[in-house]
């Protein structure tokens, strides 16, 4: 069941689209270029570049760890965002007003700033141990796409619904399950991206979070371009972006990516 | 639940007894464990483990950690130099250092009484002979009409970027350090020649090989990768000299295990160590004892003839300029 | 009892986080800022005091409030776009939204030397249909730092506005176009008022994000087109003046909270039916 759209409407979008991906097939050009520098358009064809991430082992076990912490840091997130931006939007009258901007703070510190204090007040007057104060900073950064992204799509929902199935004798949790998170699925998926890429791509709290036998791929990059200058590093966002493509295929056979399109 | 196995799997790794905790960059990882740290494992019996990060990231954390954490740390002078005036390091001691004799002497003792340097690098000038003409043969040509837009310099924050406030202080013929005011003005006169400042050694190629600048102040080990984008890129001979830059190891005054840190340092200064490093193309050798065959050496500052004719800086005097610098560039490229 | 707490009980562990791991560790570091020897204002009258910084704040804000207008307006388009097209197509539109948002800075920033350099695509193309005589750089100017910028942030908006818009039931459309609304009515008094809180958040996610932020205008202004950020950054990282960048840190909390009140504020009034 679709309305019409303007044509005028979908030539602007399409153009909009098309420029957001413009840049990538530079990118992708860059990557299989047979030459040690970053160029456009490609000269010659070469796969020499995506062979070499994987020989430098450090690649392989920075990503591994930020795939970890994305993965667990956005499930944490979202385990204790949505309870909460459920809550926000529920009990209105009963939670102060001050308790939604709470959860933007995250935004509003700059990063750099956050790490820093996060280490100085927490890793270290706390003892934790690195991969945990490195796992909770992640949360917290993503926190806020759980609360408010959620709670965008909640702000539209209708909880008269909800009441019903309750009074109808349904138990809370499974009503919420049933009834309110189909409702409310695209805004959860949306938040999972964002949350998951911001997270994958963070630099700044990594940077202080990260220790000894701990480190994160941005970080690596960083460390990489330093002092090489070759395509690796494109080939490494060619990977993410496939990487993102995997993670939206797991997404749409769990959750569904097209929002069950009624 | 998720979060109880990720735990296990951190918790789990048994502590050994002795474990080398080396803070250094991250890049030719895979070249360092084979040339260095299995080896060196070998000989200690002990684990090793990084952190990695750029200079100073990794000098903020072990301020942060007071000293503690880690038990060799490698930085670039002018950050080593930071953590000399900030009390983070241990004096030498370089009678645990038997490998010293053979440095040459730049190497030896660079900022009075703490670590020692285990490679040494050059900053110059760079350009494209094929547009740049005539040559480039001296830091004043930098100011020079025909290179209106056509310049990349580091940034005031980058390891070169003071460099570039003292020779422009020569260029006004005063000493920047005494008086910045001239050395400033030399700098807002070059501004018109700049196309835009870079901060990372990539952002310098990209721009080259763009086409963005022709001419740019760099450290030696950018050469190679600016020959392969626009191979008529020169090194300049320049008849007031190169600047030399050092790579230091410390002793962090926290570290838990000195003695093992003394026995790596004096390992990568061995000449084995430097040897196989420089053939690899890893890191320039500061041991005398180091043959190069002249293909080896090109890329290289290499010998005791190139080593003598470098300046070196006064990098105390340099961090304490440096915080008044960073504005007055600021005020002069960023208005 | 169980009923009157539930609301706490649910938003407890999200609210705790935020206030253990970040508004005590956060505070404490601003609270350093307000110790200072020669008085507790004396580093944001340093601050103020120069030329130099108040350029940086105001560029910083002109940029971000600029970024923000654009990306709301092509995030609405594309987002209002993306809600309607079926299941498949849009998949793949949501995918490529998301693509941007992974290419590192570096090698975005390349993409941009290559798309508005002195060799690149753009002037390769105004050459050669005769429009310049000379090549120019369009780099390293507040123009490209705010096109790089809406790259990044266009691809939030429409990932933020798209369940929201996708919420909006159509009958409620339908039932107002059929009862002869013009489409612009429909638009300005149906969907815009329905789709108003998930503008303001993203509106805010853009407009911190950008006031905040760092690499971008770093690879793509240089110094010329330095920021609160990297000025932070600078302060922080190379003369390892901790007071002094979180001074900048608060300066920069401060007025982003006041633009962004001043922001929701806007946006209701013109709203008068969003809650």
């Amino acid at each position: 069941m679709q309305t019409k759209l303007h044509p005028a409407l979908i030539a602007i979008a399409s153009l909009i689209f098309l420029i957001l991906i413009a840049p990538l097939f530079i990118i992708l050009g860059a990557a299989v270029s047979d030459t040690p520098f970053l160029t456009f358009p490609p000269q010659g064809f070469t796969l020499k570049w995506f062979s070499n991430i994987f020989q430098i082992e450090a690649f392989r076990t920075t990503a591994i760890t930020s795939l970890q912490i994305a993965f667990l840091g956005t499930f944490l997130a979202l385990l204790i965002g949505i309870p909460a931006a459920y809550a926000l939007n529920r009990f209105k009258i009963r939670l102060p007003s001050w308790l939604s901007n709470v959860f933007v703070l995250p935004i509003l510190v700059p990063e750099i700033v956050l790490g820093f204090s996060l280490m100085k007040n927490i890793t270290i007057g706390l003892q934790l141990p690195v991969y945990t104060t490195l796992l909770l900073g992640h949360t917290l950064l993503v926190l806020p796409y759980a609360v408010r992204v959620v709670g965008a799509s909640l702000a539209s929902f209708d909880f008269s619904i909800e009441e019903a199935a309750i009074s109808l004798g349904c138990p809370p949790l499974k009503t919420f399950l049933t009834v309110v998170l189909p409702n409310i699925s695209a805004g959860v998926v949306a938040a999972f991206i964002l949350a998951f890429i911001t997270s994958i791509n963070d630099v700044s709290i990594s940077l202080f979070l990260t220790g000894p036998g701990v480190s994160t791929l941005p970080i690596q990059i960083l460390a990489h371009m330093e002092q090489f200058f070759d395509p690796t590093i494109a080939s490494v966002s060619v990977l993410l972006m496939l990487l993102t493509v995997g993670v939206m295929a797991i997404v749409e056979a769990t959750l569904g990516l097209t929002f069950l399109t009624k | 639940m998720a979060l109880g196995i990720v735990m296990a799997g951190t918790f789990g790794a048994a502590a050994q007894a002795k474990t080398l905790t080396i803070s250094w960059w991250g890049y030719n990882g895979d070249k360092l464990n084979a040339n260095i740290i299995e080896p060196f494992k070998k000989i200690c019996g002990c684990d090793i483990v990084f952190e990695t990060g750029n200079n100073a990231d990794r000098l903020n954390k072990l301020k942060l950690r007071d000293g503690k954490g880690v038990d060799v740390i490698y930085l670039t002078d002018s950050f080593s130099q930071i953590g000399i005036a900030e009390g983070l390091f241990q004096k030498v001691d370089p009678a645990k250092l038997p490998n010293l004799a053979d440095l040459y002497d730049i190497a030896k003792n660079p900022q009075g009484g703490y670590g020692p340097a285990y490679t040494i690098g050059r900053v110059g000038i760079v350009y494209d002979s094929a547009k740049v003409n005539p040559p480039i043969t001296s830091w004043n040509d930098l100011w020079r009409a025909d290179l209106k837009g056509a310049v990349t310099l580091p940034g005031i924050t980058t390891t070169a970027g003071p460099m570039v406030v003292l020779q422009a202080g020569k260029n006004a013929k005063v000493d920047a350090f005494s008086d910045a005011d001239k050395a400033f003005e030399s700098i807002g006169k070059l501004k018109a020649n700049v196309a835009k400042n870079y901060n990372t050694g990539s952002e310098m190629v990209n721009l080259v090989s763009t086409g963005e600048a022709k001419v740019a102040v760099t450290q030696d080990f950018t050469l190679a990768s600016l020959k392969a984008a626009v191979p008529t890129m020169t090194w300049a001979q320049l008849s007031d000299g190169d600047i030399a830059t050092l790579n230091t190891v410390n002793i962090p005054k926290g570290s838990e295990n000195v003695e093992l840190a003394y026995q790596f340092i004096n390992f990568i200064l061995s000449k084995e160590i430097q040897q196989i490093e420089a053939e690899q193309g890893v890191d320039a050798p500061v041991s005398t004892k180091v043959q190069l065959t002249p293909e080896q050496a090109k890329i290289w500052t290499y010998g005791a003839d190139m080593i003598s004719k470098l300046n070196r800086l006064d990098y105390v005097k340099l961090n304490q300029a440096k915080t008044d610098w960073i504005d007055r560039w600021n005020e002069i490229f960023s208005k | 009892m169980v009923k009157r707490l539930s609301p706490w009980l649910l938003a407890g562990p999200a609210t705790l986080l935020v206030l253990i791991f970040l508004i005590f560790p956060v505070g404490s570091t601003l609270f350093a800022t307000l110790t200072d020897a020669k008085g507790w204002l004396a580093p944001y009258m340093a601050f103020f005091n120069s030329s130099l910084r108040r350029t940086v704040l105001m560029r910083t804000i002109e940029i971000s409030l600029i970024t923000t207008v654009i990306s709301v307006v092509l995030g609405f388009i594309a987002a209002y776009v993306v809600a309607h097209m079926p299941g498949r197509l849009k998949s793949i539109m949501i995918i490529a939204a998301v693509f941007p948002l992974l290419t590192g800075v570096v090698v975005r920033s390349f993409a941009w030397l290559i798309l508005l350099g002195k060799n690149g695509i753009l002037n390769s193309a105004l050459l050669s249909l005769g429009l310049i005589a000379e090549p120019f750089s369009m780099l390293y100017t507040k123009g490209a730092v705010i096109a790089a910028m809406v790259y990044l942030f266009v691809p939030l908006m429409i990932l933020t506005l798209a369940g929201v818009l996708e919420g909006i039931p159509r009958d409620v459309v339908e039932a107002a176009s059929s009862l002869g609304a013009k489409p612009f009515a429909v638009f300005r008094q149906v969907i815009l008022p329905l789709a108003m809180p998930g503008l303001i958040i993203g509106a805010v996610l853009v407009f911190t994000g950008s006031f905040t932020s760092y690499a971008t205008p770093q690879l793509l202004g240089g110094e010329r087109q330095m920021m609160m950020g990297t000025f932070l950054y600078q302060r922080a990282m190379v003369t390892f003046d901790w007071t002094g960048a979180s001074t900048v840190a608060a300066i920069m909390v401060v007025v982003t909270i006041a633009i962004v009140v001043l922001m929701t504020r806007l946006a209701r009034r013109m709203n008068p039916m969003a809650a």
